[in-house]
């Protein structure tokens, strides 16, 4: 039990650090800081970057392993961990660093959580376009690190579009920023860029600022549905080359729907085009849609529909803990082979399948689950995965946001990219050499 | 190891000299593709701003293979080298070292693939930016990124510098509209970062790599995003009798939920300047000009030029005139975009900045910029990008007035200072580059700037490419203020 005696070893100059209120040693209370069926060692809850630094620089003497913790939304995504020593908490930073609704800006802790800073922003009529799953626990700098595009990613961009500063302490603890308050900057490297999905490896985020945009006054949503998937992309690629401009465009497979608030049994693949304008906007989409709308959502349903795809990356593990989640970035053309792959890994497996996205930009999240009556063993999903891996078209790249606890050890979290390794590991070397943080977790 | 990587090696025990390199990059790049006669030198030995340093040789790789062997001459005799496009930068970005390589891309200009399913194009970084818009046209596609020089830039360029442009309000810089890149590394490693999928896997490199300036590697092939034309763009002309007016409008615009695809301020002065030199159909006797773009569904397009000529009614606007067709259109923004060449006309010589403030800021920062003018008695044209906060002050003056030019690098130093202290930034667009890189102490802290280098060393540690640039040396890191500016200067020879 290595993990506890670095707790109650370190915990002396943890307390000198934190303050004894915001260390935490008790099993009890470091149960719920579990990942992946380990426990960290002792929690840390540091009021300021520079606690952090403090403690990032202890670790860096000690050979500690440091797990960067929001609000717990995506801890359970990675490779196992192979230590935790220190679980460190960014829920005390939650300062408003600066906000002038006028500017359409707003500087944020990582510690706030979206909720939070949507309903500040939203009460002058501003949109946070981060729209995170479970945004009452998600937190600012959990969703910068984890960067799991949601719906609205179709019609703001992504973070990587709309955040425009951001400030850390390096995994070697070193307390910096990038970027700055103002929407357009290029002093400096984009340090943005590099900690926007870096898992929480290469530095901790201690606050970011953000470009705002205008909340939509009203939005409809229009769904059209299909008998095959093929006809579904047909369409989508319809709404692409029209003059719409929707904020969401989002694929909802069958099995999907099933799992919606309206989710009735249903054969059909569904396309979802939600709109933001008034009244004459709205009855141009529909002209332009024409026969394609088989009905249109508004109101509560249409928000809870959209709040439940936000949510859909947990609520497939939540319905089905034994099962699969995998997150897809795929070029526009290869979507269309890639829902064919899912499917035939599916069936060839016993596995029940259900497929969102955001089809206008090239994200899927697809869940598979054991069907009903069907004996599914642990290769099946270790098979489900590396079936998939193996027929991944040119520049996409796949992660696996849950399997079932049996398969961990044989189904690797993260898959090939693109983008150079070793070019990777220099990033890496230069901010965080001694691997302090998040240990095992990402790509080395 | 091949001939190459065995010549190199030997480079290397030779501390072969830079007749030696020359030698080298004729038998790899041939004949014709080096440079090296004092009068062929000159033309390189600045870039659209005020700087000027002469290359010791300028090579045209063919291919990336070529740019790679380059590399790893340079590195083995430790001969720095700028990679260089259309040379239309304004802060020294692709300003060579004093006897540097200069590896150009003029030979590197072709667009390689376009993918109209996936809305993408790769191209090599010579492919003038205006090239691959109208290379698209055909397909209503275009690419988003239009800085003023876009007649004449090089997206190699526009990568390096992460560069702007009047529509980058709606649609971002040139980060935001490049999701892959093919690098040769200082090593002479080629590498590809990224790919046509909107977002891969791990680190964002190319998110990095894209404004690095040059000091993390040379771009070889670009994937771009494209998008599609808008339905409807609408261009209206809103003249007022103060700039003060004309800066208030900008924040109640976006305040009133409208996004423009563009917003330009231009002051009379400079607006003036521009009819006598374009006849773009300015107003000669208003306080200032806003230039506003809408695009989109026609509807929308429709209602926010009702919204949009409401709002400048309500800030005092003398007048709002909407062009009625694409040559009225065409000839607001060509009078926008050869303002710089207007200028030209009635001054020697002039000086820009790129500060960017919070929009809110900007009548305090127009205010400002009027003081220091007269403060140093000087005259500054004002042309910003006004939607996003980011001004252009172009500063006259007359490059043999020694004493003129030291008030101008003191006025411009005081209008960067105080766009910092209003929360701002010293560039929006044209680069740190070398004209700014000593003050970027007052923007970070020397932790900040510690950890750039840290990541600009890991790639390029022993500063081959493109050294001297965006970053101070560690000494300028420690010295936030007093005169180095003007030291720097005196160094160079300006």
């Amino acid at each position: 039990m290595s993990t506890i005696s670095a707790g109650t070893r370190y915990g002396r100059e943890l307390r000198a650090i934190c303050g004894a209120d915001h260390v935490m040693e008790d099993p009890s209370e470091l149960h719920r800081g579990v990942i992946l069926g380990i426990a960290p060692g002792v929690a840390v809850a540091p009021a300021s970057a520079d606690e952090i630094a403090a403690v990032l620089r202890f670790a860096n003497e000690h050979g500690l392993s440091v797990v960067p913790a929001g609000g717990f939304t995506q801890q359970q995504v990675g490779n196992l961990p192979s230590r935790i020593d220190v679980l460190l908490y960014t829920s005390r930073l939650t300062d408003v660093d600066h906000y002038d609704p006028g500017d359409l800006t707003v500087g944020i802790g990582a510690g706030c959580t979206v909720a939070q800073l949507s309903a500040m922003v939203g009460a002058n009529g501003l949109l946070f376009a981060g729209d995170a799953a479970l945004p009452e626990r998600s937190t600012v700098g959990g969703l910068l690190a984890t960067a799991m595009p949601g719906p609205l990613r179709h019609g703001y961009g992504g973070l990587r579009d709309y955040c425009i500063g951001i400030r850390f302490v390096t995994g070697d603890g070193r307390k910096a920023k990038g970027g700055g308050r103002v929407v357009k900057n290029v002093a400096g490297y984009d340090l943005m860029k590099l900690l926007i999905g870096s898992q929480g490896t290469l530095a901790i985020i201690t606050g970011a600022s953000f470009k705002l945009f205008p909340a939509s006054r009203q939005t409809r949503t229009f769904a059209a549905e299909f008998g095959t998937p093929a006809e579904a992309i047909d369409f989508r690629n319809r709404v692409l080359r029209s003059p719409l401009s929707p904020i969401c465009l989002e694929l909802v497979s069958p099995g999907a729907r099933a799992l919606l608030p309206d989710g009735k049994e249903s054969a059909s693949w569904s396309i979802y085009v939600r709109a933001a304008g008034s009244d004459a906007v709205l009855a141009r989409y529909r002209a332009e849609l024409g026969a394609a709308i088989s009905h249109e959502m508004e109101g509560q349903s249409e928000w809870d529909v959209w709040r439940a795809l936000a949510d859909f990356s947990h609520i497939v593990p939540d319905r089905y803990p034994r099962g699969l989640l995998f997150s897809l970035a795929v070029p526009l053309s290869e979507i269309q082979p890639v829902l064919d792959h899912l499917a035939t890994a599916g069936e060839s497996n016993g596995l029940a399948l259900a497929i969102i996205g955001r089809v206008g930009v090239g994200h899927l999240l697809a869940g598979l689950w054991p069907m009903r009556g069907a004996e599914v063993t642990l290769v099946n999903f270790i098979n489900a995965a590396s079936e998939l891996r193996n027929l991944l078209p040119k520049d996409a790249s796949m992660a696996v946001l849950h399997c079932p606890p049996e398969a961990r050890h044989h189904v690797a979290a993260w898959g090939p990219t693109p983008t150079n390794l070793d070019s990777m590991r220099a990033v890496k070397t230069a901010l965080d050499p001694k691997d302090v943080l998040n240990r095992g977790r990402f790509l080395f | 190891m091949d001939a190459f990587a065995r010549g190199a090696t030997l480079a290397l025990f030779l501390k072969m000299s830079l007749p030696a390199v020359i030698d080298a990059l004729r038998k790899l790049a041939g004949r014709e593709a080096v440079l090296d006669r004092p009068e062929d030198l000159m033309l390189y030995e600045y870039d659209a701003g005020i700087r000027k340093s002469t290359p010791g040789v300028v090579v045209f790789p063919q291919n990336a293979h070529q740019v790679s062997e380059i590399m790893r001459v340079a590195t083995s005799a430790r001969i720095p080298v700028v990679a260089r496009g259309a040379g239309t930068g304004l802060s020294g970005g692709a300003i060579s070292q004093e006897g540097g390589i200069v590896v150009a891309f003029s030979r590197m200009n072709r667009i390689l693939e376009v993918d109209v399913e996936n809305q993408r194009a790769v191209v090599q970084p010579g492919v003038v930016n205006l090239q691959l818009s109208e290379h698209v046209s055909h397909l209503g596609l275009y690419f988003a990124p239009d800085p003023s020089s876009q007649k004449a830039c090089t997206i190699g360029g526009n990568v390096a510098e992460n560069s702007g442009g009047p529509h980058t309000l709606m649609h971002g810089v040139t980060v935001n509209h490049v999701t892959g890149v093919e690098v040769v590394m200082p090593n002479g490693d080629m590498v590809q970062f990224g790919g046509k999928a909107a977002e891969s896997g791990g680190y964002d490199m190319t998110g990095f790599f894209v404004g690095s300036e040059g000091t993390v590697g040379i771009a070889t092939a670009i994937t771009v995003k494209l998008l599609r034309k808008p339905e409807l763009t609408a261009t209206l002309l809103g003249i007022f009798e103060s700039i003060d007016d004309a800066a208030r409008t900008v924040s109640a615009i976006t305040a009133a939920g409208i996004t423009p695809a563009a917003l330009e301020m231009l002051d009379g002065w400079t607006l003036r300047t521009i009819e006598a030199f374009c006849h773009a159909g300015y107003p000669l006797d208003a306080g200032a000009v806003l230039l506003i773009e809408l695009e989109g569904l026609r509807e929308a397009v429709e209602e926010q030029a009702v919204a949009v000529n409401e709002v400048c009614l309500q800030q005092k606007a003398r007048e709002v005139r909407r062009s009625k067709s694409e040559e009225e259109r065409a000839l607001l923004w060509k009078g926008r975009k050869l303002a710089f060449a207007a200028l030209g006309r009635v001054s020697p010589s002039y000086y820009t900045q790129d500060g960017v403030v919070p929009r809110s800021q900007i009548p305090g920062v127009l205010q400002h910029i009027g003081e220091v003018a007269k403060k140093h008695d000087l005259v500054i044209g004002n042309i910003f990008h006004a939607g996003d906060g980011n001004l252009h002050p172009l500063i006259l003056f007359d490059m043999r007035n020694a004493e003129q030019f030291q008030h101008v690098m003191a006025a411009s130093r005081d209008i960067l200072q105080y766009c910092i202290d209003v929360g701002g930034s010293i560039t929006g667009e044209h680069g740190v580059g070398m004209e700014k890189r000593d003050l970027m102490p007052l923007l970070f802290t020397e932790e900040d700037l510690d950890v750039m280098m840290s990541l600009r060393d890991a790639f390029n540690g022993h500063e081959i490419l493109n050294p001297q640039k965006l970053l101070p040396t560690p000494r300028m890191c420690r010295e936030i203020t007093g005169p180095s500016q003007n030291a720097v200067l005196a160094q160079e020879g300006l």
